[in-house]
């Protein structure tokens, strides 16, 4: 489903060059849960944003899906990021100036779908996520878990293949945490592919398996050490 | 002040820093050029005839019908004038200052007509028309009744004497001994100065000799008169409203044209300087408006800047930064952008100016309004952006820590 | 799409009225302006015969020579025998002489005053030439000018005046006590520029209500109503006058080809050169033929007044764009989060584009309409900055009023180019990764 091998990601400045990841390799299967956990500027947001096609890279390969997307061009990855992805981010990130409803149809609009199945598709991501009622809400007037609770709504409206949340759980206190975890884990079983960051061990442990990012590259859990000495702060 | 600080902060705001200074330099280029123009045409609106312009009503009259002299009828008419209650005096002529049509010649001081000589507007009138336009005579002597003589159309106009305005006499003899001296207006026929009149205008409010005067003791013997009316104090509307009905009465052969038959000579005044009037209203209302739109864009993209880095200013405070220090450092900021803006914006007026002087022949910007501009510009600057240092200036030091 | 942008877009106006305001303020103002600017810059500098502006021809001979002239410009006008002379040369398919005649007409019935009404001497061809709209009757014929017949031509309003707007051909009409028989009555004809008469009217004017033949009155030595300018002294009487170098007529001709105008430019040179060996040019010829739009152009007959304010109205409109750049530019960045989301959620740089080129383009139409309506109060004051022969020329047509929207809408997007781009450039990952 996800494929890196030996890819780099460079920030270049004037005067300096920073590896945020090198010699990356990771693959992840349809229908797997990984868990890319890290300490803090290890390079597993840049992964995140590399796999979401938030960002090109430097050298190496992936597959999404099967497909080569370096070459591809903003009008192509931009297709791909509306239908085969869908967003879960820590700040939540949705649009201040829209409710709901309006909020979790923003993919599908993309998509040119029709209103009829827009509405439908909106409506049955709410239900799951149970918040249906709340459609002509606006961010500011929910609590952090419903907002999140929307934004995974608005992740799956576009029925993707592939989920990617970047720490969905980091804004979110413990009952609220576990409450979009728990909504998580089912749309696991429901058979989607859910690739997330996070630095919360107890989190990670709920996910099938397990992939350590040191210094801009996937490690042995038991070298660890080694690389945390001079792990630096690359972009993160 | 920290200078250096926020210069390398709008090095980031590169943008927004370019689109104020560019409107800075814009507003400048226009509103200096705008401001001048004002300036020129009110200069030129507010200058003066030479006459007493109170009173005076300017009928436009055509004889109808083709009688052997039209010398009797305007004779009857002057005096059905003169005698009208609450007339001081009246006189017929060719043309009078501000009427934007008239005649002129050359005058010289030989008699072989070869040369052009100096440019003179051409006034008849009799001996009372220096107390109808309410000009003072400064040297010599008023016509006398036996020196007012007919004149036709495709005549001459070389009478033995004349009066001419102390600009022509003095431009004709820059010894100041004119009076009494031989001038001539048509090849062969001397003129002998008799009068000088401190001041009297041209027909014209576009020409180079504004103030070349010579009142020749003519009555014009053609179907087209134009009477001058002198009123007395206070009865200029009367006899406004009764001088069509007097004239009509005397012979019903004439007609005195709807709109600009008969003129009290603040219309004729209005009508000359329209145009003048005109562009300076406009130019000014565009100045306003301009002042008003630049300052709303600095208060705008002032607001937003202060928005955008409401948290870096709860750093500041948090670290130490009085109230006055955030206030000033604003103020400053939009002073160095409004000095680049003007600065740019000299160059472009200056342009602007040179652009519009070869092409309308127009005068050169004067460094005065330059320097109003720049300092109005600069001190609407501060003013814009004073609000939304102010707002800035209120930042809580705790922003620093929330998120966003 | 187009529909979900619209909606986007005036919800994001309607997050901040004051920045709205400004904006929409600053577009309509700016538009306003140059609009009514425009419509007077437009009224001056128009082409007053389109359809025959290219085969009319005004004529200019140099009698005045090179001391007397700048830049080497003929006078504006003919003297009497240069006119006259080339008019019966018929050299050009038509060709008239034009002056202005200060004439009063006395209405039959002596209990009415008379009028002095605007009046022109001319020839038989200036109606054909001119496409003068008959409403009754036609001009008079070659064979009138030849005979210097006493008839004319008078326009509506006169024969409303005269006659109550009734059939007034073969009526007579008195001009200064001589008797002139009525041959057509037109329409209340006055092309502006007037054209065929700038020198006198600097070419705008309400136009004449009358027009007699140039050979009567001659004859009947009806004075020139307009400017008469002599280098030298005429002498006295009217026989001397006419045979003076004062300048005062205007020639004009109609030369339908290319092969016509060069024949008449070289007949014309011809003649010059013809005077230069009798002895009455001292110098070589020099002699002008100019189409109707070139003639107005030489003659800058549009006023200063009107291009140095559409110059700074355009200035203006600079202005207020930077403004709405700048305004534009703080609005759509202040949303860079939002931009942020909707790339990661799919949307390409395109559809960025089109969403904010779209919000830009209400900000255009809501300036247009206030724009619309303030061109509209300005063409009512142009009087006020304007004098009125020129002032009444500027309307509010439907082609001003389409201009007025488009340029409000053009100029907003233009303005929104560069903030746009900005947007555009959003990372999605940057807006994300940090909080």
């Amino acid at each position: 489903m996800l494929k890196m091998t030996h890819l780099a990601k460079v920030y270049r400045t004037e005067v300096v060059e920073t590896y945020a990841l090198r010699d990356f390799n990771i693959d992840v299967k349809e229908g797997e849960f990984v868990a890319v956990t890290g300490p803090s500027g290890s390079g597993k947001t840049t992964f995140l944003t590399i796999a979401g096609l938030l960002e090109t890279f430097t050298g190496g390969h992936y597959h999404l899906d099967g497909v080569e997307v370096s070459q591809l061009d903003d009008n192509a990855r931009s297709r791909i990021r509306n239908e085969k992805i869908g967003f879960i981010f820590q700040a939540f990130n949705l649009i201040p100036d829209l409710n709901v409803f309006d909020n979790v149809e923003v993919p599908l609009r993309y998509r040119g779908m029709k209103a009829a199945e827009r509405k439908q598709r909106i409506m049955d991501a709410l239900e799951r996520v149970g918040l249906a009622s709340r459609a002509k809400h606006y961010p500011a007037e929910l609590s952090g878990g419903q907002q999140q609770r929307v934004a995974i709504a608005r992740a799956l409206a576009g029925s993707p293949r592939l989920l990617l949340a970047d720490e969905p759980t980091g804004n979110l206190d413990t009952q609220m945490a576990r409450g979009v975890m728990e909504l998580l884990e089912e749309i696991h079983r429901e058979g989607a592919t859910i690739v997330m960051v996070t630095h919360d061990p107890e989190l990670a442990a709920r996910a099938q398996r397990n992939v350590h990012v040191i210094d801009g590259q996937v490690v042995d859990l038991a070298e660890e050490p080694r690389f945390h000495a001079h792990a630096q702060a690359a972009h993160s | 002040m920290q200078i250096r600080p926020i210069l390398s902060a709008l090095r980031r705001h590169k943008a927004g820093t370019i689109l104020i200074a560019l409107q800075i330099a814009l507003t400048l280029a226009i509103v200096c050029n705008a401001l001048f123009i004002v300036h020129e045409r009110v200069e030129r609106v507010s200058r003066t005839t030479g006459m007493n312009e109170s009173d005076v009503v300017a009928i436009q009259n055509r004889y109808v019908g083709t009688p052997a002299s039209y010398v009797p009828l305007v004779k009857t008419d002057i005096q059905a004038l003169r005698a009208m209650p609450g007339v001081e005096d009246a006189y017929a002529t060719n043309a009078f200052p501000l009427r934007q049509g008239g005649w002129s010649t050359g005058v010289q001081l030989k008699p072989d007509g070869q040369k052009d000589g100096v440019q003179t507007a051409l006034y008849f009138g009799d001996e009372h028309a220096l107390k109808t336009l309410g000009v003072q005579l400064i040297a010599g002597r008023n016509f006398n009744a036996g020196e007012i003589t007919p004149f036709n159309r495709d005549d001459r106009p070389a009478p033995p004497q004349v009066i001419v305005t102390k600009k022509l006499a003095d431009k004709l003899f820059p010894n100041g001994d004119a009076l009494g001296k031989t001038v001539y207006y048509s090849k062969g026929r001397p003129s002998t100065i008799v009068g000088i009149v401190a001041k009297l205008t041209v027909p014209w409010t576009e020409v180079d000799f504004p103030e070349m005067v010579t009142i020749m003791p003519l009555t014009f013997n053609s179907s087209y008169q134009i009477f001058l009316v002198r009123a007395k104090p206070g009865q200029q509307d009367a006899v406004f409203r009764s001088v069509a009905k007097t004239l009509y009465d005397v012979n019903r052969m004439r007609v005195l044209p709807e709109k600009y038959g008969v003129r009290t000579f603040e219309m004729v005044r209005s009508r000359a300087y329209e145009k003048d009037r005109g562009m300076a209203i406009l130019m000014s209302v565009v100045c306003a408006v301009l002042l008003a739109i630049t300052a709303a864009g600095i208060v705008g993209l002032s607001s937003f800047w202060v928005g955008q880095r409401r948290k870096q200013i709860g750093v500041r405070r948090a670290l130490g930064a009085r109230r006055s220090d955030i206030l000033s450092y604003f103020m400053t900021e939009n002073f160095l952008i409004a000095l680049a803006g003007v600065v740019v914006g000299v160059v472009l007026a200056i342009g602007m100016s040179q652009w519009m002087f070869t092409h309308f022949e127009m005068q050169r910007l004067s460094f005065t309004y330059i320097l109003v501009g720049v300092v109005a510009l600069l001190a609407l600057g501060q003013a814009a952006v004073f609000a939304p240092a102010l707002k800035a200036s209120k930042v809580s030091p705790v922003e620093a820590t929330r998120s966003v | 799409m187009f529909s979900y942008y619209l909606q986007l877009g005036l919800r994001s106006l309607r997050r901040n009225p004051m920045l709205t305001a400004l904006m929409v303020m600053a577009i309509g103002f700016g538009v306003a302006a140059s609009m009514t600017t425009y419509s007077v810059f437009r009224a001056t500098s128009r082409d007053p015969i389109p359809q025959k502006s290219d085969v009319l021809f005004n004529v200019q001979v140099d009698n005045w020579g090179p001391e007397n002239i700048k830049k080497n410009e003929p006078p504006p006008a003919l003297t009497y025998i240069d006119a006259t002379t080339l008019l019966r040369a018929h050299k050009a398919k038509r060709q008239t002489v034009t002056y202005p005649i200060g004439v009063s007409v006395i209405p039959e019935d002596p209990a009415r005053l008379p009028v002095r009404e605007g009046a022109y001497a001319t020839g038989a061809d200036f109606f054909p030439m001119f496409d003068v709209p008959f409403l009754q009757g036609s001009g008079w014929t070659l064979d009138d000018d030849e005979k210097h017949a006493s008839v004319a031509v008078i326009t509506k309003s006169l024969n409303d005046k005269l006659f109550n707007g009734g059939q007034s051909v073969g009526k007579q009409v008195n001009l200064d006590g001589h008797l002139f028989r009525v041959t057509g009555v037109i329409e209340d004809w006055a092309p502006q520029p007037l054209f065929f008469d700038v020198p006198n009217t600097q070419g705008f004017d309400e136009g004449a209500a009358l027009y007699v033949p140039f050979n009567r009155a001659v004859d009947l030595k009806f004075p020139n109503d307009g400017n008469n300018n002599c280098v030298s002294e005429p002498g006295e009487g009217w026989e001397a006058y006419l045979r003076s170098e004062c300048i005062w007529l205007s020639l004009w001709t109609e030369l339908p080809t290319k092969a016509d105008e060069q024949a008449y430019r070289q007949y014309l040179t011809g003649y010059a050169a013809e005077q230069q060996r009798t002895g009455r040019f001292r110098w070589a010829p020099n002699v002008r033929l100019r189409n109707v739009v070139d003639w107005l152009s030489v003659q800058e007959v549009v006023p200063p007044e009107s291009q140095v304010s559409l110059i700074v109205s355009l200035g203006f409109l600079a202005i207020c764009l930077v403004n709405t750049v700048g305004l534009l530019l703080a609005k759509f960045l202040r949303r860079a989060p939002e931009i942020g989301v909707r790339r990661a959620l799919g949307a390409s740089r395109k559809e960025i584009y089109a969403q904010f080129l779209i919000e830009a383009g209400t900000i255009g139409v809501a300036g247009g309409l206030l724009g619309l309506l303030l061109t509209g109060l300005g063409v009512l004051g142009v009087g006020l900055v304007f004098p009125e022969p020129i002032a009444r020329l500027a309307k509010l047509d439907p082609v001003l009023v389409v201009l007025t929207l488009v340029v409000s809408i053009a100029a907003s997007v233009i303005a929104a180019f560069y903030p746009t781009w900005r947007a555009a450039q959003v990372q999605p990952a940057w807006q994300l990764k940090s909080n």
